[in-house]
């Protein structure tokens, strides 16, 4: 006759033992008991010939299944991809545009420097600027929009 | 040691090549994994044409959102996160075709769709102890057999297991004992009782 608080409390751990869940001493403990109680032997045959049965259902398998999501995936790569291209465009002409003012500037400040020896005045300096640096800078920028593919320079 | 490393490398590998949208990785998960995620899938939700398209569902959304994928965990855990998330929102969408009977009373348990042929695990079982699980497993709490499919059919660790159900370990384990419980019944009925 088995005791139920034994058969409860051994049988906690011989369920935990199934998952995976008992230290070694534990281990030990159970199956000393489990020696001695033809129960709890019994509890044991009968999870793991559940656990075997789980473990036993085997499910066929589609040949063209993976074949078909890789051309899905390989669609929709493309995509992806062409989804995120204006944003790549935009981002690189905000990034070309504030690389041309800051440029202008700094050649600003340096041509203003330069210009007191060789006599010219500020508003010579400003269209200096704005000719040779300011607007070549902001058509190279512009580029990037007009430019056609793989021209851009941008994956 | 060694193996822990080769994990991290596995996993660091893979997250770079989804964040890269490398289509030669993808194609090797794919081939890996997508038995598996359509054989979950199915014993999700109980039809094989749906598990396919959810299946494939959750590849785009894997390209999509893989730069979401931290890397420091197994791949397929959070593969099967995705699919389940995906499957619950289309069982959803589903449910007013579904008798509310069959509902279960946790919002977050995946049911089985009613299908006119056998059910998934009358299909794969394979052996004489498998089908007279497949009845119970037919009738079994969806919790419980989904935390029971994840151990002891893709092999995943109840730590993973979490994860992919978002729940605690503890809820996991409880889970598993008590879909054990039910299935065992499945041999008592038959005359195999444990004797208690």
């Amino acid at each position: 006759m088995i005791r139920l608080e034994c058969d409860k409390r051994f049988r906690e751990l011989i369920d935990r033992s199934f998952v995976g869940e008992v230290s070694e001493s534990e281990r030990r403990v159970m199956h000393d008991h489990i020696r001695d109680c033809d129960g709890c032997k019994r509890y044991v045959e009968l999870t793991a010939r559940t656990i075997r049965g789980l473990r036993e259902f085997t499910f066929t398998r589609e040949p063209d299944s993976s074949a078909q999501v890789r051309e899905i995936l390989a669609h929709h790569t493309g995509l992806v991809r062409q989804h995120n291209l204006p944003f790549k465009i935009w981002a690189a002409f905000a990034a070309a545009l504030s690389m041309s003012f800051v440029g202008s500037a700094l050649v600003y400040q340096v041509a203003k420097l330069l210009a007191v020896p060789m006599h010219f005045d500020t508003a010579q300096v400003q269209a200096g600027v704005l000719v040779f640096w300011l607007l070549p800078s902001f058509c190279s920028a512009l580029c990037l929009l007009t430019a056609r593919g793989e021209n851009r320079g941008i994956a | 040691m060694t193996l822990n490393t080769t994990a991290e490398t596995e996993t660091a590998k893979i997250a770079r090549g989804l964040r890269e949208r490398d289509m030669e990785l993808l194609a090797d998960l794919v081939e890996r994994c997508q038995h598996r995620l359509v054989r979950y899938l199915l014993y999700l939700i109980g039809r094989r044409d749906y598990a396919e398209d959810l299946a494939q569902e959750t590849w785009i959304r894997v390209l999509q959102r893989g730069s979401q994928y931290n890397g420091r965990q197994r791949f397929d855990p959070w593969l099967f996160a995705i699919a389940r998330n995906l499957a619950i929102d289309y069982l959803r969408k589903k449910q007013k075709g579904v008798q509310t009977a069959c509902l279960p009373n946790d919002r977050d348990a995946v049911l089985l769709l009613p299908s006119s042929g056998p059910s998934p695990f009358e299909a794969a079982a394979r052996s004489e102890d498998a089908i007279r699980l497949a009845g119970q497993l037919q009738i079994l709490p969806p919790l419980y057999r989904e935390a029971l499919l994840l151990r002891f059919q893709e092999d995943l660790s109840l730590a993973e297991i979490a994860q992919v159900l978002g729940t605690p370990v503890t809820t996991v384990t409880s889970r598993i004992y008590r879909g054990l419980a039910a299935l065992r019944s499945a041999f008592e009925e038959g005359g195999d009782s444990p004797g208690v």
